[in-house]
């Protein structure tokens, strides 16, 4: 990361879980202060428990979504505090990345 | 605490109420039932780990009671042999398990308890008793708007603002600890922290208190969770979400806890005990609810069952005698379909497609008996996510299924030259609706009910008379004055055309969905007819659950409308011939409704016919009308009081009829969800118990319409059938009791009497005839025609397939065309030929 590009570092979480959970995803992202998020719906992959079909024409409860959201850094381990047990008991995928952003106070 | 701990507190809190919610299902409002799994956000667990968790949290009996067994061996339901094939069947699925989380495996743990019951049962305090009549007299006062909304606030902000001058809460907490209450953490979050560190519940300890908060009054629980998990972010109204109604609940937990440690003389027994999971015999009868079950005599059983029953567990006795019963049904099932069945007699006239629904299996039947007629069964909303608008309505209906959101708003308009009957029928609504509001509100007014009632008495007096001693006529005196001050017009149903709306490509896309998914892709006759369905019934506050659960608990009428809109479409029809599917231009989409509970079919927009189709549709009408005669004679002989020479008026009385508690039987005793060509199922009387889903696997190389059927309808009239199976093994907790106590609580509920928890689930009426169970509970079996392969592949890429039928809530029949045999699916996805338990000479019968 060239410091001359002028982008400030956030922490960029991304979530897979199913559709039935994006309520408590969107809940969570909230709670911790995030200004916004990202849903992709109807993704599909291989993990733990198995393949996960993505395209159900008249199902979005349970196939997965995907969700990403950007935060400063201070919140993310509050985030990781309400994920955690969520994904001790369900499917799904969790990376944390750090990432870097041009408006920071979009994020903040 | 730190600020980020504090952060990191409340977002595990939110995953914790999360989890704890799980034992509870949501609650649709009363204008869109819906009829759910009440366990289904515990399908993770194979069905007697669900049942074992639901029993120590909810308190709840989840095999059916021993005399429904007694009195179904009675009547050959089940046999000996059915019994003994049970107990092998089940000697070789044992070990299977597929849950984890919080709730797997601790089926043997003792009654999950909270803090406050606990010490109700040590001490003879009624604080959870209180708690519940406090809450409940708040959600019904916040969602009928009498309890003001805070700016920016929800159900929390909403009591917090008011707490402090409630005198109950005075008087049961005396006014230092009204003051506490009202004095409570701003944000829900923070106040649920506090008052469960007041109750001395740990972090480890908080899923399981939290979940038996919520199982304490699963109504009022279950519709927070439908707003926190199922709703529209913009639904309109109050919104009550867990959070808020946590925070509420916990603050009078903890409160009235300290004050009864401190003086136990305040908070004494409340007057009666709200909780129906614990209520005895006496409550039970009150609420119309059969007994519960007294020990079952298997003296009359073979030796060898006698000997090998009592020493087993009461659980695997009722998991062996729920076996045998089950596989009773699905023996004659599908010894039934492996008949051939009789080649058409001539090319149809007419293909109809009618929805999955059960009753629509006994229209399909008698209508191909009557005449050249092929049937096909799809979900309701031929694959048409849609918002609809009716015409004049500020309202929108979302007619689709639940598990998906509508995609597209679809209005209705009067047609090109009726605008002055619309503009009549507009005005003749909007006064109809002033006059109907003027009335609601003198009811409602202090003093206007004594003006209205010496007002008004002089008319409603003989009107009541009329409505109860000739309800039919009634109802047609009223549709007639309805007509003469809004004349009806005629309207059509646009999805979009000159680019507004759905585009072509769209509509196309849902066209060719529908059509490949029911394995309708070539052979059209001259008229395809898509028939949804709705049920008519007067003074019903659970209407909608007799509407069609595939357009969200909707009349289906306005779905079959607009598809046949786009089937008929020039530049639909040309995008779906450059796809293969070629429908000729001189073959017409018709949309009709079938009414439920007359069994009448109306068929919609006769004034867009070309003439050369009227001769056609004319025929066509008479045979629906025949054959719905022969619908509602099947009927009648099912309806407990419906009598008369002819049965077409004794359903359209009954369906009239303000008084009567059971205008039709619903979707009881459905049983099986059968996805096949209808070859499979033709010239079968299926007694109106099987969800009938047409199916090619000819058209479907890659299984995405049989992994469209398995993951949407299936699941559907999986949820159905669940809802039917809890509600008749537990009505007491599952059931919404006798509907002749209901009373409607804020448009969205009803309670027993004046006021307590929301009712779950059907009313008795739709699964009784008076003590006996009128519905069999039973798992759904769900029987497909398709390559083992095929379906093996959908089943490994859908997670919620592989719990369905791994964990056993749904059993699963397979052959791989109709020359094979039929073949059972057991967890974990290995195949054996099904073979009957021995057959009993004296019964033998699909009807079951």
């Amino acid at each position: 990361m060239d410091e001359s590009w002028g982008l400030t570092r956030m922490t960029r979480v991304e979530v897979v879980v199913a559709g039935d959970d994006v309520a408590l995803l969107a809940e969570l992202f909230a709670e911790v202060g995030a200004t916004g998020f990202t849903a992709v719906s109807n993704v599909s992959g291989l993990g733990h428990s198995g393949y996960h079909q993505g395209r159900l024409l008249f199902n979005d409860r349970n196939a997965l979504a995907l969700l990403t959201v950007v935060l400063p850094p201070e919140r993310t381990a509050a985030l990781l505090d309400g994920l955690r047990p969520l994904l001790a008991g369900r499917s799904g995928v969790l990376l944390v990345s750090d990432t870097w952003v041009s408006r920071p106070q979009y994020f903040q | 605490m730190s600020g980020a701990d504090a952060l990191g507190a409340r977002a595990r809190l939110l995953t914790q109420i999360d989890e704890a919610a799980r034992v509870i299902a949501p609650l649709w409002p009363l204008s869109t039932f819906i009829a759910v799994n009440p366990l289904w956000d515990l399908r993770q667990l194979p069905f007697d780990d669900a049942i074992a968790c639901a029993t120590r949290v909810l308190g709840v009996r989840g095999h059916p009671p021993a005399p429904l067994f007694a009195a179904a061996y009675a009547d050959r339901r089940v046999t000996a042999a059915d019994l003994r094939a049970a107990i092998d069947d089940r000697s070789a699925a044992r070990g299977y398990g597929c849950g984890r989380g919080q709730w797997a495996g601790d089926g043997g743990a003792a009654r999950t308890l909270t803090v406050t019951e606990r010490h109700d049962s040590s001490f003879g305090t009624a604080i959870a008793a209180a708690t519940d009549r406090e809450v409940a007299k708040w959600c019904a006062a916040y969602l009928g708007g009498v309890l003001p909304a805070q700016p920016g606030g929800g159900f929390y902000a909403a009591w917090r603002a008011i707490v402090a001058r409630d005198p109950a809460a005075r008087r049961m907490a005396g006014r230092a600890g009204r003051d506490r209450l009202a004095r409570l953490g701003s944000q829900p979050e923070g106040a649920i922290i506090t008052c469960l560190e007041r109750l001395g519940v740990g972090e480890e300890e908080r899923v399981p208190e939290l979940a038996r908060q919520l199982a304490r009054m699963p109504g009022w629980a279950g519709h927070a969770k439908w707003r926190s998990r199922w709703a529209a972010p913009d639904h309109p109204g109050p919104p009550l979400h867990l959070l808020d109604y946590l925070a509420v609940r916990l603050g009078y937990e903890a409160e009235l806890l300290g004050v009864a440690v401190a003086r136990p003389s305040r908070v004494g027994r409340a007057p009666r005990a709200p909780r129906r999971g614990r209520w005895g015999r006496g409550r039970r009868q009150e609420r119309g609810v059969p007994p519960r079950s007294e020990p079952f005599d298997i003296a009359s059983l073979p030796d060898d069952l006698r000997g090998h029953l009592p020493g087993l567990p009461a659980t695997e006795v009722a998991r062996v005698w729920l076996g045998g019963y089950e596989g009773h049904y699905r023996d004659r099932l599908l010894a039934a379909l492996e008949r051939p069945s009789p080649a058409p007699s001539a090319r149809p006239s007419v293909q109809a497609v009618f929805c999955i629904d059960v009753r629509s299996e006994g229209l399909r039947r008698h209508l191909e008996a009557v005449g050249p007629y092929e049937t096909f069964g799809f979900a309701g909303f031929f694959a048409l996510p849609i918002r609809y608008r009716p015409w004049g309505s500020a309202d929108a209906l979302d007619l689709c299924p639940v598990l998906v959101r509508p995609n597209a708003e679809v209005a209705e308009r009067p047609s090109p030259g009726a605008a002055p009957t619309a503009g009549r029928q507009l005005t003749g609504r909007q006064a109809l609706a002033a006059a109907q509001g003027a009335l609601d509100g003198a009811r409602k007014g202090a003093l206007s009910p004594f003006i209205l009632a010496e007002a008004a008495g002089f008319f409603a007096g003989p009107l009541a008379v009329t409505k109860t001693l000739v309800p039919a006529r009634y109802l047609r005196l009223r549709r007639w004055a309805g007509r003469r001050l809004a004349p009806p017009t005629a309207t059509v149903v646009d999805a979009g055309s000159a680019g507004v709306g759905m585009s072509d490509e769209e509509q196309a896309l849902f066209a060719e969905t529908a059509l490949t998914t029911m394995g309708l892709t070539g052979n059209f006759a001259p008229v395809l007819l898509l028939c949804g369905h709705g049920s008519t019934t007067e003074n019903n506050p659970h209407a909608s659950s007799l509407d069609c659960g595939a357009c969200g608990g909707n009349r289906g009428g306005a779905s079959a409308r607009a598809a046949a809109a786009i089937l008929n479409r020039v530049a639909v029809r040309r995008l779906l011939s450059e796809r293969g599917i070629l429908i000729p231009d001189g073959t017409v989409v018709v949309a009709a409704e079938h009414d439920t509970a007359t069994d009448r079919v109306t068929v919609f927009d006769a004034h867009l016919l070309a003439p050369a189709h009227h001769d056609r549709i004319a025929a066509l009408r008479r045979d629906l009308e025949r054959a719905g005669v022969a619908l509602a004679a099947e009927r009648v002989s099912r309806l407990p009081g419906a009598r008369g020479p002819d049965p077409a008026a004794a359903v359209a009385a009954r369906s009239a009829d303000w008084a009567q508690v059971r205008p039709e039987w619903g979707l009881a005793r459905n049983a099986a969800f059968i996805v096949a060509p209808r070859d499979v199922t033709a010239g079968v009387d299926l007694a109106c118990r099987s969800f009938l889903h047409s199916y090619d696997p000819g058209v479907d190389p890659d299984g995405i319409a049989l992994e469209t059927i398995l993951t949407a309808p299936m699941v559907v009239a999986h949820w159905i059938n669940a809802q039917y199976y809890f509600a008749t093994v537990d009505p007491e907790v599952f059931s919404a009791g006798d509907k002749t106590v209901h009373n409607i609580v804020a448009g969205i509920g009803v309670v027993q009497g004046t006021g307590g928890d929301l009712q779950v689930g059907l009313p008795l009426q739709s699964l009784f005839d008076a003590d006996q169970a009128y519905h069999e509970p039973m798992r759904l079996l769900t029987v497909v025609q398709a390559p083992q392969a095929l379906l093996e592949a959908v089943i490994a890429r859908n997670p919620v397939l592989r719990e369905l039928f791994d964990g056993q809530w749904v059993h699963l029949a397979g052959r791989d065309h109709a020359d094979d045999r039929w073949k059972i699916r057991r967890p974990g996805g290995t195949w054996t030929w099904w073979t009957p338990a021995a057959t009993d000479p004296k019964e033998a019968s699909t009807r079951g």
